[in-house]
């Protein structure tokens, strides 16, 4: 039972302030083994916060980052699972997803979480799993104003994964589940 | 001395050999004999005037009514082996008070590796009474209706440690058998499956649950390599997130117990690191430990009240210890469950002592710490007055470890096992036995007590010197009838 977060586009101090504090008051330290940030947090302080959650982060970069040192993309192994993290500016056209099926082929990559539009998206495209957490923080994106946060939490039980996803609409938390689990025949087809 | 622990039964062997013979004999006696603890006399081995049982009617030395009469043995057997060697150079000298010398605990002869040092009639004697006492308790035990007062008379005694005996004796002790033989598998099988019940409702994490109540519903996704599609999602109504805050939720509860959880782990890992049944890397000692972890998380689950507070697992590993080396290895296979319903009955007198809010009330810990105070001032005020009003040392800084851990902490892990025996054969509950104990303890090295200040006395409460269980069971059982 490992716990994943995974959000990103904060644009903190930029287009917002903070994190809506209801997502605050749950986003409590130890309970969550990892975190995976799309990026475009933007600043120190906000990479200082999301480390007090969890010592385990990982983050690419965004365009508006302050911090070049971030890589561009990502690849880690949880439990059964493969993920890939990339912010997603540099994939055209922007959200497309048979551009994204490139980048997790390139990745070779189970999951592949990457972000930009802030919108949430969830799509199983060839075998594996596109997700994007959208804007914690609910800031603009370049295409419209029109943006709610949330952040997803992922729970990797074995070749079973269960994503919860946290949505702030209309003030209130609205949590949604997508279960999803890797069959036999695809996880040996993946050790090849 | 009992050899349980293998490691301890080799060393213990070569520790005969190596014992130096030139210290042994009359004159030249180790430094510790000499300690004002012991003799007022000669310090002989075998001097049997022991100042510490001043207080004490030492029995007539041809009493041989009951096993629990020995006579006031030889200072206490850290090394048989000088104790037999001195017997048997000096052979003009009768063994102290011609009754049966103290061989030290109650183990079958034939177990012990120093035998060869003791003459055959000692042999035959020590043999006789330990087998009377053996079969004795077998043939209670095949009774079909068991007399629990006769096996707690004879359990108060000392359990022999070989033919299985201590496992199904304290079962019974504790209540977990009933005394009528044709009700056990009944008993015992609904027992055992209750324990599986709460492993189940209790060792699950919410990750396995929700997988659990997902198998039904179709709504999971299959990962294949054709097409793509947008994952539909599922509104959660209820709370059942992980980072949910609500009192109900499972999430929460779960990391709340993890708390808990990691500090018994810590705990089951400190646990006896000497024994190798315990600690260490092998795998009999992980799946020891991972029992004792399993009945303390379930017990701390059930008893919100109390949870867990750190000693619960010294409690329960002499139980758990016993049960799984029953030689019945039907039994030893569900030395869980057994330890489990066991640990709970007998947790049940001494839960108050655990419970902080009760620490100051007349149930709690301080009672029965003031409890002992007083017995000990019935018993021998002039110790009583030296160690709390001269020297000032407060109970609370020794007993309240005796007390609290059943003397787990205070002997080694064979001694302990035959104090229990003893406890457990109180039918009043082992609190007031408990307490007789611990003064005998205060009494017997009253002389170093009376003779050392704060800091020597505490010193000495806090690592109490291994001393004779047989003797010291003796004095508590004397303390009953004054």
């Amino acid at each position: 039972m490992v716990l994943v977060l995974a959000l990103g586009d904060l644009h903190i101090p930029h287009r917002a302030s903070d994190l809506p504090a209801k997502f605050k008051a749950m986003l409590v330290p130890g309970k969550i083994q990892h975190i995976i940030c799309t990026g475009n947090l933007c600043i120190k302080e906000v990479h200082d916060y999301l480390k007090s959650l969890c010592p385990d982060l990982h983050i690419t970069r965004g365009e508006y980052d302050e911090d070049a040192r971030y890589p561009e993309t990502k690849t880690l192994t949880i439990g059964q699972f493969k993920l890939g993290l990339c912010h997603g500016h540099q994939v055209i056209p922007w959200g497309d997803l048979d551009s994204l099926a490139m980048l997790q082929r390139q990745l070779d990559v189970d999951i592949l979480v990457t972000g930009h539009t802030h919108q949430f998206k969830a799509y199983k495209h060839e075998g594996g799993v596109v997700i994007n957490p959208g804007s914690a923080t609910g800031a603009h994106s370049s295409i419209t104003y029109e943006v709610n946060p949330s952040f997803v939490l992922m729970d990797i039980d074995g070749l079973r994964v269960v994503v919860y996803v946290y949505e702030l609409i209309d003030g209130e938390v609205k949590v949604d589940k997508i279960d999803f689990k890797k069959t036999a025949t695809s996880a040996a087809a993946a050790a090849h | 001395m009992r050899f349980i622990d293998e490691t301890n039964r080799a060393s213990f062997a070569t520790a005969d050999r190596d014992a130096p013979k030139a210290e042994m004999g009359k004159k030249g006696v180790p430094e510790w004999m000499n300690s004002s603890l012991w003799s007022s006399s000669a310090p002989s081995a075998t001097a049997a005037t022991s100042g510490d049982v001043d207080r004490i009617t030492r029995p007539s030395p041809n009493s041989d009514t009951s096993p629990r009469q020995r006579s006031p043995p030889p200072p206490p057997l850290q090394h048989p082996s000088l104790t037999f060697v001195t017997e048997s150079l000096s052979p003009p000298i009768p063994p102290p008070n011609a009754s049966k010398p103290e061989i030290g605990g109650d183990t079958g002869a034939g177990d012990d590796p120093l035998s060869s040092s003791i003459s055959a009639a000692e042999i035959s004697r020590f043999s006789a009474e330990e087998i009377s006492r053996q079969s004795q308790l077998l043939s209670e035990l095949s009774k079909k209706v068991i007399d629990l007062d006769e096996l707690r008379r004879l359990a108060a005694q000392g359990i022999p440690d070989g033919a299985g005996i201590r496992p199904t004796v304290w079962k019974l002790l504790l209540g977990y058998l009933p005394n009528d033989r044709i009700l056990w598998r009944e008993e015992l099988d609904k027992k055992r499956n209750q324990y599986q019940a709460f492993k189940e409702e209790f060792l699950v994490n919410p990750s396995e649950i929700t997988r659990r109540l997902d198998e039904s519903t179709s709504s999971r996704h299959e990962l294949n390599s054709e097409g793509s599609e947008a994952l539909h999602r599922l509104e959660l109504t209820d709370d059942e997130h992980p980072l949910s805050l609500g009192k109900t939720s499972m999430w929460n509860k779960f990391f709340q117990d993890s708390e808990v959880i990691e500090q018994i782990e810590r705990d089951v890992m400190r646990t006896h690191p000497d024994m190798h049944f315990f600690s260490g890397d092998s795998a009999v000692a992980k799946s020891n430990q991972e029992s004792l972890r399993n009945v303390l998380i379930i017990f701390a689950k059930l008893n919100p009240g109390i949870r867990y507070v750190q000693g619960m697992n010294e409690v329960l590993a002499p139980l758990f210890y016993v049960y799984r080396n029953d030689q019945d290895a039907n039994n030893a296979v569900f030395a869980e469950p057994d330890a489990f319903f066991c640990f709970i009955e007998l947790l049940s007198g001494f839960r108050d002592n655990f419970c902080q809010k009760l620490d100051n009330s007349v149930v709690g810990i301080r009672s029965t710490i003031s409890r002992f105070s007083q017995l000990l001032k019935k018993h021998d005020g002039e110790l009583w007055r030296h160690l709390e009003i001269t020297t000032k040392v407060n109970p609370q800084f020794y007993a309240f470890r005796w007390i609290t851990l059943l003397l787990t902490q205070e002997f080694n892990f064979a001694d302990a096992l035959h104090i229990w025996d003893v406890l457990l054969s109180d039918a009043e509950g082992p609190q007031e036995t408990l307490l007789r104990i611990c003064c005998a303890m205060l009494i017997l090295v009253r002389r170093r007590l009376l003779a050392g200040d704060f800091t020597s006395n505490l010193k000495l409460l806090q690592n109490y010197p291994a001393t004779n269980i047989s003797h010291l069971l003796y004095v508590a059982n004397k303390l009953r009838e004054v």
